[in-house]
């Protein structure tokens, strides 16, 4: 019998949850990140005919070009610009109106279904009309940001709201508060951390807004850039924007993440 | 079977501690007459008599617990005392006055995740005298005492999730203490506690009891708890959950475990856990 012992051993990194320490699991971030990037590489060395990839540093030339000259200030700032007010009127009204819903029945019951309805229109279908009430300006392009992601924020801080637990609800009336400091004292602080995390979590949806708003009508703007870029065939531009947009969307995280654990402590994992 | 009130006083109810005064007792302060919950029907399934009829009262300064089955309605019961829940039919008074709502002369506590998990110990403490504008000056001394009280004077500025289960028990008793209510009311607070834990946290209960001469109505599904800690002890049963047994416990205010071990303790225990055993209905 070379039994060596009862059960099966488990594998110290490929267990199912395995508590990896930091080392190895920032080890094998960096070993993902060099993976993707060898394989840019890779595809920009043996590019040829029409499939032309830039390599990693003519984009960065491109990146430190386009910021010395200062376009690339100018378009991040009219890109920053649109969805900073798109998604700030967004996430106001998600959180208002997802509050209400998620507290109150009634209103949920009247609520429900017309958002349910208009989340199932793709915002990006309704670009030709926005631009055919709205014009070209800058009015469009927050509207269609606000249309693509403003139901889905209501929905989810309605469901962040309803994850209230409904004991700590009821103690609070017992405690002597009322509807209003029970919304304000007790709702609104408990569903914080839930709410910033479907901001952060939608914010993916607010650029994708934008980034059609900026293709299809702008004079600026991080996107537009790129279809200038297909124009003059600036292969190396357009991946440049791109790099662009990965970092924008990486640094918005990582605030909002820090943001969550700041804001909450007490939710902290 | 007449379980109440015992003729001789029992062997082992010799108190541990001098009896206190009496309480300036006798006056009513819950009082459930004939109350009847139903909760209307749901898709096709008929409305559901929760409890009832029902009659329930405490009086000032007792310590009073609902034992019963799971689903006989206990937790309903206090919550149509505390006002969250209204009764279908009967009448509830608290002081002669009617209860229209849920208010802080009720304090209540549930059997867990009732803490504001923002708020530190202190904050959630305080938080009714919030809520009904006491200054702050008055609140840091008031909350200063039930500290003391509570025994969690270290752990004023900690939040509950780096609290025992028992603590954080201790301290949602404190926060339905802070605005000083008429009557405090306990939904199995604790119902998620360890043996151990829970047993030091009803003597606890009884101390601060006698200490602050609260009146409390307690619910709980554990019969040796029930007869530990207070004077009467009503037993629901059935669906609807009915009274079915008015025990009187006789052993005085102030007790020790060693009143779990006396023959009487036993002999209720027994007699009411037989209760438990008829068929429903
Ligand atoms: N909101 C509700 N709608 C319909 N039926 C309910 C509702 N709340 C409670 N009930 C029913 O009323 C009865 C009593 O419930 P209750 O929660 O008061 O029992 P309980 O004695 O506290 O039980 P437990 O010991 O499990 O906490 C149960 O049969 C339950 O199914
Ligand atoms: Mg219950």
């Amino acid at each position: 019998m070379a039994a060596e012992g009862r059960g099966r051993r488990q594998s110290p990194v490929l267990r199912i949850r395995s508590e990896l320490p930091m080392r190895w699991r920032a080890g094998l971030a960096v070993g993902g990140l060099a993976f993707v990037f060898l394989l840019w590489v890779w595809e920009s060395s043996r590019s040829s005919g029409a499939v032309i990839v830039p390599s990693p540093a003519d984009t960065w030339k491109a990146v430190t070009a386009a910021w010395s000259s200062g376009q690339l200030g100018k378009d991040f700032g009219a890109s920053m610009g649109r969805i900073g007010l798109g998604y700030t009127i967004s996430m106001a009204i998600g959180l208002v109106v997802g509050l209400l819903m998620g507290s109150f029945t009634s209103i949920e019951s009247a609520v429900e279904a017309p958002v349910a309805f208009l989340r199932y229109i793709p915002a990006t279908a309704l670009t030709p009309l926005l631009l055919l009430w709205l014009g070209i300006g800058e009015s469009p392009k927050v509207t269609l940001i606000v249309l693509g992601t403003v139901f889905f924020n209501t929905l989810m801080v309605a469901d962040v709201v309803r994850a209230v637990p409904q004991e700590l609800i009821k103690v609070s009336y017992t405690l002597g508060a009322g509807r209003l400091a029970v919304l304000r004292k007790v709702i609104l602080p408990h569903s914080l951390p839930g709410v910033i995390d479907v901001a952060r979590i939608n914010l993916a949806a607010g650029w994708l807004m934008l980034v059609v708003a900026e293709l299809l009508a702008a004079q600026s703007g991080l996107a537009y850039r790129i279809v200038q870029a297909q124009r003059f065939h600036q292969v190396d531009i357009m991946f440049a924007m791109l790099i662009v947009f990965g970092v924008i969307g990486v640094a918005s995280d990582l605030v909002l993440r820090w943001l969550r654990n700041a804001a909450a402590p007490w939710a902290r994992p | 079977m007449t379980l109440s009130p015992p003729e001789s006083p029992p062997e082992l109810a010799e108190p541990i501690t001098p009896e206190p005064p009496a309480t300036p007792a006798g006056t009513r302060k819950l009082d459930m007459v004939r109350v009847i919950k139903t909760f209307p029907a749901r898709r096709k399934a008929k409305p559901v008599v929760a409890v009832g009829p029902v009659d329930i009262h405490v009086d000032q300064g007792e310590l009073v617990c609902i034992v019963g089955t799971s689903g006989c309605g206990k937790s309903t019961l206090l919550n149509i005392a505390g006002g969250l829940e209204t009764a279908t039919m009967g009448d509830v008074s608290v002081d002669g006055e009617p209860v229209i709502g849920p208010g802080p002369d009720r304090g209540m506590v549930f059997q867990g995740y009732s803490l504001y998990p923002w708020k530190t110990v202190a904050e959630n403490i305080s938080f009714g005298l919030e809520c009904q504008g006491v200054d702050r000056a008055r609140r840091a001394e008031r909350v200063k005492e039930l500290l003391a009280i509570m025994d969690l004077v270290a752990f004023a500025d900690r939040l509950p999730k780096e609290l025992s289960g028992g603590m954080r028990q201790r301290v949602a008793i404190a926060r339905a203490l802070a605005p000083e209510p008429d009557i405090l009311l306990l939904d199995e607070p604790f119902g998620s506690l360890d043996a151990q834990t829970k047993l030091a946290m009803q003597e606890f209960l009884l101390l601060v009891w006698q200490r602050t001469g609260a009146t409390i109505l307690m619910v709980t599904h554990d019969v040796e708890e029930a007869l530990f800690l207070s004077q009467r002890v009503y037993v629901m049963h059935g669906r609807p959950g009915r009274v079915v047994e008015v025990v009187d416990v006789p052993f005085g205010r102030s007790r020790s475990t060693q009143v779990k071990r006396s023959p009487k303790f036993l002999d209720l225990r027994d007699e009411i856990q037989e209760l438990f055993r008829q068929p429903l209905d």
